[in-house]
Order: C-alpha cells, then sequence, then structure tokens
C-alpha cells in the first residue's frame, strides 16, 4: 500500500497554489461581488496548462490522471471556488469527445480547449429534467445530413461564455427502454437558433457563468454525434466515477481552505486577554474540522485511484462526493463560526466559503441521489 | 549558445519566528527557489525560445532533498540540472563564497557555456558575491545587477545594470561572461503541467567534488557564524498636513536629509 503523493504531484500541487495565491486570491472578492466571469484569469491559467489536464498529451492537453486532476481541483478550490470552477469546467463534456469522439472531433473540440481558444460545456440539465436524467426532452430530429434540435437546457456551466457544448438529446422517442434512444451531440454556440440567458443571484461561486439554453431549430450537421446514435447513456456512465470523484475533490479543497483561513485566524483574534485558539472549544472545532477534511481526502483519493485503475468504484466515487460535500459545508461553517461577526461579512475568504460549499451538494448528483446510489450498491451487491 | 544558470534552494522563514544558537528554529522555516534564481532562469528560457541559446543548463550545489526545488527550472524549460553534493559539504554550516567559487567554476570549466547567468544575491545568506566572484576566478567578463538584456546578440551582450542611487549603466560584455541578473528584470512564467511532466525525465546529474577534480579542502569556511540575533529598530514617523503641491517639497527635502535621495 502506498499513501503518499509523487515527487511530481506534489510539484503540481505546489505550483498550482503559487498561481492561486498570486492570480486569484487578489480578485476573489471582485468577481463573486460583480458575478463576473473572469476571462483573464482563465487565460493565464490556460498558458499554464490548467484547462486542459486531462486532455491527451497528443491533443495539446498534459493528459493527467484522475488522481492528479483531483490533486488539482482541491489545490485551486481550496483559494476559491468560483474561479477555480471557472478554470476547471473550460473542459466540461470533453471527456466524452476524448472517449467516444472520431479523430475529427478530437482535433476540432479537444485541440482548441486545451490551448485555451475555446470553451465547452456538458448540457444535461432541463427545466423539468434534473436528478432524473431519463426525462430529457431536447429533442433532435434527423433532416438530411443534419440533426435539427429544440428544447431548453436548465443550469448550464458556461452556458453564454461556452463555444460549444456536448448536449443530451433525445434521437430515438420510441426506442422502448427508459434509458434508450438518447445521443450525446456536440451544438456550436454560434448556430443559428441558439441563444443563452445568464442566471444571476446564484449564493454561491458566482464568478462561475450558469445560464439556461434555448434551442429553436437550431441544425446541426451530422458530423457533429458523438459515439453511437441511441447510446448517450451508456457512454455518460462510464464518466460518473470520474466526475463524481472531481466534485469530491472539490469539496475537500473547500474544506482545506475553510480550515486554513480558520487556523489563521483563531491564532490572531484575542479576547478575554489570549488568543481565542486557546479556548478548548476552539480548539475541539478545528480538530475536528482538520480530520473531516483528511477522512474526505482519503475517500476522495482512494475514489480517484481506483478510477485510474480501471476499477469500477460506483459506491466508492458515490460515498466520496456524498461525503465531501457534506464536509465541506460542515467545515465552511464552522469556520464562519470561528470568525464570529468578521465571518458575516466578505473582508474574509470564510464567507465564502459558506456560500460556495452549498453547491458541491447539488451537481453531479444530489447527496440524496448518490446515497441511493450507495445504497442500490449495498442491497444489490452487499459488501 | 549554451548557457549556464546557477540555482540554489533557500531557506524561508515565516513572519514570527524564533532564535535557536546561530540559526533560527526548524519550526519556522521552509524552503524554495531563490527568487533572483527564478528570474535568471526565465531570462535562459526566454534567450532559448528567441532562439539565441541552444542548451540551457542549471547547476546547483545542495542535497538530494532541494531536488524537487531544482526540476521547477526544468519544469520552466531547463533542458537538464547538474547538482553537486559531497559528505564533506553535509556538516559545513556556512558555505561561503570562495567555497562556491571554487565548485562552480569547476563546473563552467566542464560546461564551457557562453553565457552563465547567477541571480544577484541568494535570498537566504545574502552575500551577493558569488557571481562576480565566479568570473574573476575564471577571467570571465561579468555583468552584476543585470536589469535589462537585449535577446540577440553573438559574441558581446547589451545589458543594462543597475547602479546605486537610481543610476543605470548600459554596457556591451563580451562573451564568455556572467551575469548576475536583478529581480525584475522580465515576469517569471508559472510551470505548465505539461512542463512538470516532462521534467520528471530530463537529466538530473549529480557529482561530487572529486568528479571536478576539486579538493575537499575547497570546503574548508575561512568565515564563522558566531551569532544571530535581531537587530534593535528604531521608527520614526513625519507627518505633514496639506496638500501634495504644499508638502513635496518638504518631503524631498527630508529624503535628501536622510540620504534616500540624491
Ligand atoms: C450552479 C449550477 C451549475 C450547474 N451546472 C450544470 C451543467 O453544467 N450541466 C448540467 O447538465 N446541469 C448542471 N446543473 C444542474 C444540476 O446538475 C441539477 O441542479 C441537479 O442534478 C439537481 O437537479 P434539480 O435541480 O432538477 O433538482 P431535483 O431533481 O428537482 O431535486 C430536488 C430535490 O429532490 C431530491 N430528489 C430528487 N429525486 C430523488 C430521489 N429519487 N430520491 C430522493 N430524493 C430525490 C433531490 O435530491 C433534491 O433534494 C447545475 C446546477 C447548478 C445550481
Amino acid at each position: 500500500m502506498e499513501f503518499g503523493l509523487s515527487e511530481e504531484q506534489e510539484q503540481i500541487r505546489d505550483e498550482v497554489a503559487r498561481f492561486a495565491e498570486n492570480e486569484i486570491v487578489p480578485h476573489a472578492e471582485e468577481y463573486d461581488t460583480e458575478e463576473k466571469f473572469p476571462h483573464d484569469i482563465v487565460d493565464e491559467a490556460a498558458e499554464m496548462g490548467l484547462v486542459g489536464a486531462s486532455i491527451p498529451i497528443e491533443y495539446g492537453g498534459a493528459g493527467y490522471s484522475t488522481l492528479e486532476s483531483a490533486i488539482i481541483a482541491e489545490e485551486l478550490f481550496s483559494y476559491d471556488p468560483g474561479i477555480a470552477l471557472s478554470i476547471l469546467a473550460c473542459s466540461f463534456g470533453t471527456e466524452a469527445i476524448r472517449e467516444f469522439g472520431n479523430e475529427d472531433q478530437k482535433e476540432r473540440f479537444l485541440e482548441p480547449v486545451a490551448r485555451g481558444e475555446k470553451i465547452s460545456g456538458a448540457a444535461i440539465s432541463e427545466p423539468d429534467t434534473g436528478s432524473d436524467v431519463s426525462s430529457v426532452s431536447t429533442r433532435a430530429e434527423k433532416d438530411g445530413d443534419e440533426w435539427v434540435i429544440n428544447g431548453n437546457k436548465m443550469w448550464i456551466t458556461n452556458g453564454t461564455v461556452g463555444d460549444f457544448f456536448v448536449m443530451l438529446c433525445k434521437t430515438d422517442p420510441d426506442a422502448e427502454g427508459r434509458y434508450d434512444g438518447f445521443s450525446q451531440i456536440v451544438v456550436e454556440a454560434d448556430r443559428d437558433g441558439f441563444t443563452s440567458e445568464k442566471i444571476t443571484g446564484k449564493l454561491g461561486i458566482r464568478a462561475s457563468d450558469t445560464a439556461e439554453l434555448i434551442l429553436d431549430d437550431v441544425r446541426i450537421p451530422e458530423e457533429n454525434l458523438i459515439g453511437d446514435q441511441g447510446a448517450a447513456f451508456l457512454q455518460q456512465m462510464q464518466f460518473f466515477d470520474a466526475t463524481r470523484t472531481g466534485v469530491a475533490a472539490q469539496g475537500v479543497g473547500i474544506a482545506k481552505g475553510a480550515l486554513r483561513a480558520a487556523l489563521d485566524y483563531a491564532q490572531d483574534r484575542e479576547q478575554f486577554g489570549k488568543s481565542i485558539s486557546e479556548f478548548q472549544a476552539i480548539q475541539h472545532k478545528l480538530a475536528d474540522m482538520a480530520t473531516k477534511t483528511e477522512a474526505a481526502r482519503n475517500l476522495t483519493y482512494k475514489a480517484a485511484w481506483n478510477v485510474d485503475q480501471g476499477n469500477d468504484i460506483t459506491k466508492g466515487a458515490s460515498m466520496a462526493k456524498e461525503y465531501a460535500s457534506r464536509i465541506a459545508v460542515d467545515v465552511a461553517n464552522e469556520a464562519v463560526q470561528i470568525h464570529g461577526g468578521s465571518g458575516y461579512v466578505n473582508d474574509f475568504p470564510v464567507e465564502r466559503f459558506y456560500r460556495d460549499s452549498k453547491i458541491t451538494q447539488i451537481y453531479e448528483g444530489t447527496s440524496e441521489i448518490q446515497k441511493n446510489v450507495i445504497a442500490r450498491e449495498l442491497l444489490d451487491k452487499g459488501f | 549558445m549554451k548557457i549556464l544558470v546557477t540555482v540554489k534552494e533557500v531557506a524561508t522563514v515565516e513572519d514570527e519566528f524564533e532564535i535557536e544558537g546561530t540559526g533560527i528554529a526548524d519550526q519556522y522555516l521552509g524552503a524554495d527557489l531563490n527568487e533572483w534564481d527564478d528570474y535568471a532562469i526565465e531570462e535562459a528560457v526566454q534567450l532559448q525560445e528567441a532562439g539565441v541559446a541552444d542548451e540551457v543548463v542549471t547547476v546547483t550545489i545542495g542535497p538530494e532533498e532541494c531536488e524537487q526545488t531544482i526540476r521547477q527550472a526544468l519544469a520552466k524549460g531547463a533542458d537538464r540540472a547538474v547538482r553537486i553534493w559531497d559528505d564533506s559539504l553535509e556538516d559545513v554550516d556556512l558555505l561561503d563564497v570562495g567555497a562556491k567559487t571554487e565548485i562552480l567554476s569547476a563546473v563552467v570549466e566542464e560546461e564551457d557555456p557562453d553565457l552563465v547567468l547567477t541571480g544577484v544575491q541568494a535570498g537566504d545568506d545574502s552575500f551577493g558575491a558569488t557571481g562576480v566572484s565566479v568570473a574573476e576566478h575564471l577571467g570571465y567578463q561579468w555583468g552584476a545587477v543585470v536589469n535589462h538584456l537585449e535577446h540577440d546578440f553573438d559574441d558581446a551582450a547589451s545589458v543594462r545594470r543597475e547602479l546605486e542611487g537610481g543610476v543605470e549603466e548600459l554596457t556591451e560584455i563580451e562573451l564568455p561572461a556572467v551575469l548576475t541578473i536583478q529581480t525584475g528584470i522580465n515576469e517569471p512564467r508559472y510551470a505548465s503541467l505539461r512542463g512538470i511532466r516532462q521534467a520528471q525525465r530530463k537529466e538530473l546529474d549529480v557529482k561530487a567534488l572529486a568528479d571536478l577534480g576539486v579538493d575537499e579542502s575547497a570546503v574548508d569556511a575561512e568565515l564563522e557564524l558566531t551569532d544571530m540575533y535581531e537587530p534593535e529598530s528604531e521608527s520614526d514617523v513625519t507627518t505633514w498636513e496639506g496638500s501634495a503641491e504644499e508638502t513635496a517639497g518638504e518631503l524631498a527635502e527630508l529624503l535628501r536629509d536622510k540620504g534616500v535621495a540624491q
């Protein structure tokens, strides 16, 4: 059993931390307050290769594994989740192209994303389709050598800044099974009939762009179909373990950042003539926060390691995602408590961590859905 | 053209710390690449990208633990690294400029670069002398505290140097030469993720003093660290009331009085 990171992995973590401290932290409050997508920071991150870390080397990425991507996500999220997501989500959806796309699609879509010239997105959710993905109603109909797409996609990350979206569409409404008849099609934002509307007023991750997409007779060439027609669910399912592990890493990062801020503040702040870190009540909070963070990290790294080994870890990935997102909310909450009144305003980063943490329990499958998955696996397969 | 860059892992210290004997207590210490060296590496890599240099080699004197720091330079674009270490260096407290000069000069003779870039100084022991001392020892030309370097040259380098009192000098320096690089000469890049990956496979050669033909006696220091203390500091504040037009002259006078401006 090997529990340590390699020298290369430590070096990645240190360089990402250096980037975040210099380029992200000084601007985090501004982008959060103004709900503004951080284009400049994303450009710099692209230069360092942060946006396409998991895109294969032959298409311009760094070819990093799930574990290394988790290390990067943890580190970035520990400084500012909103900007971190803006950077890492620039390649959302490309995993499908990487795995099931043909050579032409990989060149057209992966390379510009790896170079930071284009931003991608994954469009699954709809106004009436959230946890129950099989109810997707966005329709793609074949007309000659084109797909004609109609429907609405909701809550789409990068919706107004993205150049293309890997979209889950219903292509065969008469298919028999609940999960049959869906396909993944790349929809470019500059096609006629495509519009997007930014969603503002989010609780957290306000630098990240979220929008509703409206598709009105959007015509897409047939060569934008990814993989096999009707096989979207089969294709998408292959990435759940990796993407859920990725959100688990976000949770670990938020907890790590909130703990870091709380430790600093507790040692600085004095009441009753001494540092508040000398009160046992505060010490116990810090001890609990650190222990939970470490436990979540171990679940997450183990899940990531398993994904990289090619093992089936449906249960492990859901456990990591559910637990890490729960303790992210917990630890951020305690970090605000340790800050007292100062934690209630945005002079300190914990106010943002507290608001940002909640999303990790909602996207990529809510906590309830993760528990459903864990229980199903337990009951079907036992330990 | 071949460029040799000297790099060093330096000790970093937290804002609040405690002194223990002639050193700083371990728990307050960290380690990082010397800030000035980061600029020297960037300058060398830019010269390579501009097609002026075709090989960039780094050299350091340090134990195995510093390799991770040294690989930062490889991740940013240096081609290979040389690390010098020796049993005889294990218990040297303070490697003085004389010893560094002997060791680094031997490496320069072996590598035979056209240009040697060093930092102006190391952030921890701050001798600020090694680069120039190596040049003197080898009979190389040198330019100290370089804050601009033209990126097109053949047998001479056009440099801008910082002198005292805010004065700068533009000069040509014949190669082979040693330039000590000042912070701010460029904007050091972050190591890219691809670069970090590739750096793992780049050559990092470890050499002992005997491999370089340097005698162990070279490391016998003539300097001894006898004390470590925080200097007494005095602070004094002068405040002027009034607009900038009214008070700027008084500020200038004060700065002149204190010897800060001329
Ligand atoms: C900021 C943000 C960014 C997003 N980015 C994207 C994106 O890029 N692409 C994309 O496709 N989607 C995205 N989403 C959508 C996100 O994935 C969905 O919000 C999420 O899947 C939940 O769906 P829903 O909102 O419809 O909630 P619902 O499914 O309506 O759930 C409401 C509540 O009911 C519970 N519930 C539902 N079904 C069950 C069940 N079977 N058992 C127990 N409880 C249940 C849920 O857990 C939840 O508590 C994003 C959302 C947000 C807020």
